[in-house]
């Protein structure tokens, strides 16, 4: 599973226009070494905590 | 006033037209390019620059997977004209300050959203080219960013709606190219 997809498991309500760079206000990001959380500023859904997605 | 070529040792080397207010740079009697109150115009021929140049493309697919922007490979140059392209890690880092213009294409091997963005040293700086669905056509992005000719480098990310590969069937689909458009 993606982290992409283990975010949309925690929070079902967000979209993917919530990840896109401009209109979105979470930036997932890969440079090479695997996906990462590059930035969060959802306005109410709370950044998961790395154990929070490994149990997903 | 006579037309002057003044060398002293604090304004270094300056033409100084006569009253005419224009001086002509000429070959073999022929003015090529003319100076005046407006500018440096070309009489005859082109004035190109000679700044730094690249284009490159993806040779090898690349597996994208949905909702995350992807650094972007792309392994092969069609030039290089600088030696300022990195093929190892898909980033253009030129030796000279000024404005870039760069362009990016990018063609998926099914129909999916394409979503793109230039990064300066790892941040996306530039986005577009926000297609909700797009089948096995390319999307292009532009952008016009400021590189300091030391550090900074310029990469591609994409970042595809399902999860998808960059198609590379068709010889460079994909590709990203810029130049040095204005000095700093």
């Amino acid at each position: 599973m993606t982290l992409y997809e283990k975010i949309k498991t925690l929070y079902p309500s967000l979209e993917l226009q919530d990840f896109i760079a401009g209109t979105g206000t979470i930036l997932l990001q890969n440079d090479g070494k695997g996906d990462y959380i590059k930035s969060w500023n959802h306005p109410t859904e709370t950044q998961p905590t790395q154990e929070e997605l490994d149990n997903v | 006033m006579a037309s002057r070529i003044n060398a002293d040792s604090s304004n270094g080397l300056q033409l100084v037209s006569d009253s005419s207010g224009e001086v002509q740079i000429q070959s073999n009697g022929v003015t090529v390019a003319t100076i005046n109150s407006s500018g440096l115009s070309m009489n005859s021929g082109t004035l190109a620059g000679n700044g730094p140049a690249f284009a490159a493309y993806q040779s090898s697919s690349q597996s994208i997977n949905s909702g995350a922007y992807y650094k972007t490979n792309f392994q092969s140059e069609f030039f290089d004209t600088d030696d300022c392209y990195d093929t190892t890690n898909s980033r253009f880092l030129p030796t000279v300050a000024g404005y870039y213009y760069v362009s990016a294409t990018i063609m998926s091997t099914g129909p999916t959203g394409h979503h793109n963005a230039f990064a300066v040293n790892g941040t996306i700086v530039r986005y577009g080219g926000n297609i909700s669905n797009l089948s096995t056509y390319g999307v292009c992005n532009t952008a016009l960013i400021y590189l300091n000719g030391s550090t900074d480098y310029v990469e591609y990310y994409t970042l595809f709606s399902g999860n998808q590969t960059i198609n590379v069937s068709v010889p460079a689909a994909s590709w990203f190219c810029g130049n040095l458009v204005r000095a700093a």
